[in-house]
């Protein structure tokens, strides 16, 4: 398979603190990597890093074997990496429709935009029922909903997702964790799933990276590390 | 009754307009344009210079406004909101930064056009008259009606196209409009660009009908800042609420207090106060619609 993302020995800091001191990982064509870890330990500076809207202080940041540290944010999506950010962040006074148009920014074919958006509604018809309804008003699973589904309109190589779960009742969770693993097998996306909720994380993911203060502690098959007792006690103790 | 509603519909238009630009800007990069007014009177005095001066249709002469306070828009934003906005953390530099081409602009407008009040000729003779309940020369309709159409151009500019929606994207939420590919530096110059000519359309309207001078600058941007103030700062709706409101209170003042002397600013600006300190947020106040 070919190599998709590489992260190699970032470092990043906020004014005088750190938030990376070296990581490095990487993603595959067609993988879903995990990256799990306690409040703070980084992981949306990873993602915040490779989408450019945190500027990194040292190593590489490599996509499709391009250097794309030190790009701005529009160069990179425009490449093909697309992110739910942390806190979804809806545009609060545009419709459901606006939204997920906004999604598509960087594309300028309209019938192809126009099958995405198709899908996109196939794939979260809740969606097509709030069509026109302004995006700060759905609940917090829609709004999670609408925000996957606007990362899609921009028909993404690589899909980052920060916290997907996060404030979202449990049945909801395992629709969002199944359109996950739907989107990564039929759309061709690979997919860098941040979360806290770690059994989810690491039971739709292939490989894992376990973050602690910056740094990575641990990495492997999603699968093995399940089993792992480091894991358990630190993740996997609280039970969903 | 009608007169006045009339009368305060036409300036309401105008005024409308004037606010849309100022808070656009706002609504993009957080800047309060002080030189809004200044850009207004540009705008008149190059319809002037192409319509009386060249004597070139009048149409030749909004759209040399627009273009050229457009341009200035543009300059404006990359050379100096640009790098201040980059190394300042602070708001007051702009502000600072706005004051200062507030000032510049004045000092140009005097140096190239002088300080005379400048007239065009009339772009239409004649007056309605209707049974005198009504009266009103055919070009100020003709101006209002200009004005009218450009603010639903320019809302229907922002809710269907691309590039509005970018824009309306960028003020709602700044990182989640790049994480849509939405080049802030781009569509900053944009919206500047686009506020100025707002700016200098209307001051391509109105010199047709109050003429121009260079007086006019300060006393516009304060009556900008105060419809954006009645409507909230930042929202398409209420700044043309708010243009509208200052404009039918100034056709009410006008002609119902004008027998107590030149009183109407006066109240409204303490009715302004009353007001804020009961809802400072503005009729509309929410970031942005
Ligand atoms: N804008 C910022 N300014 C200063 N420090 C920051 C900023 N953003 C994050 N940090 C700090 O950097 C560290 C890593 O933050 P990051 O957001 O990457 O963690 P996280 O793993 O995503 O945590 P969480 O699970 O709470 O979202 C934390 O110590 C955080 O306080
Ligand atoms: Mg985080």
């Amino acid at each position: 398979m070919n190599e998709m993302l590489k992260f190699d020995n970032v470092e990043l800091y906020y004014d005088h603190v750190y938030a990376l001191k070296g990581v490095s990982i990487d993603l595959r064509e067609g993988e879903t990597v995990a990256l799990i870890g306690a409040n703070g330990a980084g992981k949306s500076s990873i993602l915040r890093a490779i989408t450019g809207l945190s500027k990194t202080r040292s190593g590489e940041v490599r996509y499709l074997g391009k250097r794309i540290d030190g790009l701005n944010p529009a160069e990179i999506v425009k490449m093909g990496i697309a992110m739910v950010p942390e806190g979804r962040r809806v545009f609060p006074h545009m419709s459901v429709k606006d939204n997920l148009l906004m999604g598509a920014f960087t594309r300028s074919d309209k019938a192809d935009i126009a099958r995405t958006l198709e899908m996109v509604l196939g794939r979260f018809p809740r969606l097509k029922e709030r069509y026109s309804q302004m995006g700060g008003t759905l609940s917090g699973g829609e709004q999670q909903m609408m925000v996957i589904g606007r990362a899609l309109m921009a028909k993404p190589k690589l899909l980052l997702l920060d916290e997907p779960s996060l404030g979202i009742a449990p049945k909801l969770v395992q629709d969002i964790a199944r359109s996950i693993v739907a989107i990564n097998r039929d759309e061709n996306v690979s997919v860098l799933l941040v979360e806290q909720n770690s059994r989810m994380a690491l039971s739709i993911s292939n490989r894992a990276y376990a973050l602690s203060t910056g740094s990575i502690v641990l990495s492997g098959n999603s699968k093995e590390l399940m089993q792992d007792d480091r894991i358990k006690a630190a993740y996997l103790g609280g039970d969903l | 009754m009608e007169q006045i509603l009339a009368n305060g519909l036409y300036l309401g238009a105008q005024y409308a307009l004037i606010a849309l630009g100022l808070t656009l800007i706002f609504a993009l990069m957080n800047v309060l344009n002080f030189a809004h007014g200044q850009m207004y009177v540009l705008g008149g005095f190059v319809t002037y210079t192409v319509y009386a001066q060249l004597g070139l249709p009048f149409v030749a002469g909004l759209f040399a406004s627009a273009v050229t306070l457009a341009i200035i828009g543009a300059l404006i934003e990359y050379f100096l909101f640009r790098p201040v906005i980059r190394r300042s953390s602070r708001e007051e530099s702009t502000m600072l930064l706005a004051a200062g081409i507030a000032f510049f602009l004045d000092a140009v407008i005097l140096l190239v056009f002088g300080e005379k009040q400048r007239g065009v000729p009339k772009i239409i003779n004649g007056v309605l008259n209707w049974d005198f309940r009504l009266i009103m020369p055919y070009d100020r309709i003709l101006i209002g009606f200009l004005a009218i159409l450009s603010i639903v151009s320019f809302i229907l500019f922002m809710q269907y196209s691309k590039t509005g929606r970018a824009m309306r994207a960028l003020a709602q939420d700044r990182v989640a409009a790049q994480l849509q590919g939405v080049n802030v530096d781009r569509y900053s110059m944009i919206g500047f660009a686009l506020g100025a000519m707002l700016a200098g359309l209307v001051g391509g309207l109105l010199v047709t009908i109050t003429g121009v001078n260079l007086g006019m600058g300060g006393p516009t941007s304060i009556k900008a800042f105060m419809m954006v103030m009645i409507g909230g700062a930042g929202v398409i709706s209420g700044a043309i609420a708010g243009g509208f409101i200052l404009g039918m209170l100034e056709s009410i003042g006008l002609s119902v207090l004008s027998q107590y002397g030149d009183i109407t600013y006066l109240l409204i600006f303490a009715s302004l106060m009353v007001f804020l300190s009961i809802r400072p947020q503005g009729l509309m106040g929410k970031p942005w619609g």
